[in-house]
């Protein structure tokens, strides 16, 4: 029994690496999330041909992803073409970090601020209890007198 | 009578789980010592009960009883007896059952370990414990229950002929039992293989595990007991959950380096992340505890990450179980995905709503405050922050958006592991630049200069490996900073190490391993968490070395020829075509490995021609600098076609994972006092 050959052929169709960095971008239609170069499905096989032939016909590899995308959607690719969809993926996630980090810096920054408004606090009642004394000894130097 | 058996345990078990719920609770709320006692001895209970279930299971299993339809369903009669044995968690009936024993077995643990420390807390920690695993046993016995078995229902009956039933329905009768052995299917062929032996076992035990910490959380938050005694009492707990997810992760690593043939061990694929999502969080949970008991702070944060690693191993079970994964829609079919989701959202928001009921009443404030951004517990807390940024981002790729576009949008989508990769990629660079400069600050406040000094020794040897690197051509520029960060971190775990050593030796005159040796006994958990570090850094190196400069290449042989890459030459020299004792065909190519002339390895690179599926399992040469990695595509007698990876420092990765284990026995190993031992030797004297 003869066991499936991605590639059949070597003689004008694009070598078995040019196919295989094109289908390592792309995803296997039927199972979910495995990249269609390493998917040994008969419908990968299909495709990995389809892309070998276009190669051969001299697209490039940014076409031959574009052809599929159009015919089969966005779920062949790693990265949603949509541009909506395409924004969200990146934007959300950015934004939470961004937002955590602003959210900690804040908390510091608000931590650093009492503190440094109790020294203050700290600093003037210091300062008013040293003058109610000096003027507390200051009566009682007088009053010795 | 196996099926009758295991039926009845199970019921018992559920019945005993429920009334544990009930009676500890009023025991825990009334304070009625004779109810907490009670809830208690029916939560031991369930144990034994779980493990008669299981053993019917198991039996059932090894002795090929194929009327139940479990048994039917994972083996056939050609499956070896290890896979008998492993296929009690090869399915999903057979897995929850498995899942509740462990769950029982760890609450037993627990309720063992601090009844008498803790009293104010068990009964309410009991509570919690008891209602997670009363829910997976409903889900076992009411829809999935692994003691069905088949019937034949007379004809003219409605409904199908053959049934699966855990009672016996009526007029039913027993089908025969050469057409049972003759129709049995066998257990998935991608789940025979040591790595599936282990690695399901390891992350229920590191999901269930995590039961522990969050129930007594929970109770801490219902008892108003919100010092730190409910961190204290599951320290170990939190860390041994940690040990067995992160065995289960790596594991699951070797086992798709292996079995899945695309030469890699993560590809970011949903069921991957779902595991990874609370390793994450409890990751972040461990190190945020530590200031909770050095500093008194971070309560409120240590209950959210509690809950969220709960909740995350809640959801990361849903979501693998549910069909949710496959597509928004097949989660509706499921028969567990609907009670699975409600639950997790019911225990999640109960969680909550305790949280916040505490939170209002001012019962969960600090006992200090942050005094300095360069201080110990703020780099803890940024850490904090990247870990949960990479929860954030893997969950909304993994999950978030791929539900919102289908249900929003009417549009699936694939988000590959290169859009993964841009978010994950600086986060993990800060994780290692954190690791490396927080264990050399102070609590409290650290000034810049003396931050700076005592960073100078590991920066140093990072510019000079940096320097070594680039001399030696590693010219890509995020490798280099990759293994920057990663070589930082672990001169700072080595430089922290040599600096205890050191001391040690100067102030007690010890030699340097028994100044090593009494150091790591003196403080295990921060020595042991340093070979930890260690340990990720191994990875990361692993991790770096094995994607950036991978070499990958496909081509197609006659017999007898041989194909270049870098400085090694392959031959292709035979092709057979076998079939194992297990009945699948195997089509195995002999191959042979040379470098530099010499023969190195000859390799057997094979398709396994099950019925429903091929399997590729690799040919690897295995050596520290790489692997020389080969997998069949295709062929015959004349020719093969073969995908050939280098993959450079890719063994790192699971040597690092064994660095990782062995550091976090370290951190748990019970610590044995001097006074400890003292009081065991006088106990075995008297």
């Amino acid at each position: 029994m003869l066991l499936p050959f991605v590639i059949t052929a070597q003689g004008n169709r694009a070598s078995d690496t040019e196919v295989i960095a094109v289908a390592e971008r792309m995803y296997c239609p039927v199972c979910e999330n495995i990249p269609l170069d390493e998917c040994q499905t008969t419908a990968c096989l299909e495709w990995k041909d389809e892309i070998a032939a276009q190669l051969a016909a001299g697209r490039t590899p940014q076409d031959v992803i574009d052809s599929f995308v159009a015919r089969f959607g966005d779920h062949v690719v790693g990265v949603p073409q949509d541009p909506l969809i395409r924004a969200l993926t990146f934007v959300l996630p950015a934004l939470a970090t961004l937002l955590a980090l602003g959210a900690g810096l804040l908390t510091f920054r608000r931590f650093a601020d009492s503190k440094k408004l109790s020294l203050e606090r700290e600093t003037v009642s210091g300062e008013l209890s040293d003058a109610s004394y000096r003027e507390r000894l200051e009566s009682d130097v007088r009053s010795l007198r | 009578m196996l099926a009758e058996t295991g039926l009845a345990a199970l019921t018992f078990a559920f019945a005993l789980a429920v009334y544990a719920v009930a009676a500890s609770a009023l025991g825990g709320h009334k304070q009625l010592e004779r109810w907490g006692r009670s809830g208690r001895n029916a939560a031991l209970l369930t144990f034994p009960a779980l493990l008669l279930a299981t053993a019917m299971l198991v039996i059932a299993l090894m002795t090929e009883q194929y009327q139940m339809s479990y048994v039917y369903s994972v083996t056939d009669p050609q499956t070896p007896a290890l896979y008998r044995f492993t296929a009690l968690w090869g399915s999903q009936r057979g897995s929850l059952l498995f899942w509740s024993l462990l769950m029982s077995l760890f609450a037993v643990a627990a309720i063992g370990l601090n009844w008498r420390g803790e009293r104010r807390l068990m009964p309410f920690a009991i509570a919690f414990m008891m209602a997670t695993l009363a829910f997976f046993l409903g889900l076992s016995l009411f829809l999935e229950n692994p003691f069905e078995r088949w019937w034949l229902l007379p004809q003219g009956a409605p409904g199908a002929q053959e049934v699966s039933s855990a009672l016996i329905p009526p007029f039913a009768v027993t089908p025969s039992e050469a057409a049972l052995r003759a129709g049995a299917q066998g257990l998935n062929p991608l789940l025979r293989h040591f790595g599936m032996v282990i690695h399901p076992p390891m992350l229920y035990l590191g999901f269930v595990g995590f039961t522990i910490p969050f129930s007594f959380a929970m109770a801490a938050l219902a008892a108003g007991e919100l010092s730190s005694g409910w961190i204290k009492a599951t320290r170990r707990w939190s860390l041994i959950a940690w040990i067995f997810l992160s065995i289960g992760l790596i594991l699951g690593g070797r086992w798709a380096y292996d079995v899945l043939g695309w030469g890699g061990y993560w590809g970011w694929d949903p069921v991957e992340n779902a595991a990874f999502l609370p390793w994450l969080v409890g990751t972040a949970f461990i190190h945020s505890v530590i200031i909770q008991e050095k500093r008194g702070m971070l309560k409120l944060w240590n209950m959210l990450l509690v809950i969220a690693t709960f909740s995350a191993v809640m959801f990361g079970t849903f979501a693998t179980r549910s069909g949710v994964i496959e597509s928004v829609h097949s989660f509706a079919r499921s028969e567990v995905g609907f009670p699975m989701l409600a639950f997790w959202a019911v225990i999640t928001l109960v969680a909550l709503g305790l949280l916040l009921w505490r939170w209002g009443r001012g019962e969960l404030s600090d006992e200090r405050q942050f005094a300095n951004l360069l201080s110990r517990e703020s780099l803890f807390v940024l850490n904090n922050v990247v870990f949960i940024a990479l929860f954030i981002a893997i969950f909304w790729g993994s999950f978030g958006l791929p539900i919102l576009s289908e249900l929003a949008f009417g549009k699936e989508v694939t988000i590959g592991a290169e859009t993964f990769e841009f978010f994950v990629v600086p986060l993990f660079i800060a994780m290692y630049v954190l690791m490396g400069v927080a264990p050399l600050s102070a609590w409290g406040a650290t000034s810049l200069p003396r931050l700076g000094a005592a960073l100078r020794p590991p920066l140093l040897l990072t510019v000079l490996s940096i320097l070594a690197l680039a001399l030696s051509g590693t010219g890509l520029l995020v490798a280099t900073v990759g293994y920057g960060v990663a070589l930082f971190a672990a001169y700072v775990a080595l430089y922290e190490i040599y600096r205890g050593t050191k001391a040690r030796r100067q102030a007690l005159n010890e030699s340097w391993p028994r100044a090593l040796l009494a150091l790591f006994r003196r403080n295990q958990r921060r020595y042991g968490g340093y070979i930890v570090h260690l340990g990720v850094t191994v990875i990361g190196i692993g991790i770096i070395g094995s994607t950036v400069f991978q070499t990958e290449v496909q081509h197609t042989l006659q017999r007898g020829d041989s194909i270049a890459l870098r400085d090694y030459n392959l031959r292709f020299d035979d092709f057979i075509r076998a079939q194992a004792v297990d009945g699948r065909m195997m089509n195995i190519t002999a191959v042979t490995l040379f470098r530099d002339g010499s023969e190195i390895a000859r390799m057997r690179p094979r398709i396994d021609d099950y019925e429903q599926m091929p399997m590729t399992i690799a040919g690897a040469h295995s050596t520290l600098e790489n692997d020389f990695y080969v997998l069949l595509i295709g062929g015959d007698s004349e020719r093969a076609t073969f995908r050939i990876y280098i993959n450079p420092l890719v063994n790192l990765v699971w040597w690092g994972g064994i660095l990782l284990i062995f550091g976090t026995v370290i951190a748990v190993y019970p610590k044995v006092t001097p006074a400890a031992g003292q009081r065991k030797r006088e106990g075995t004297n008297g």
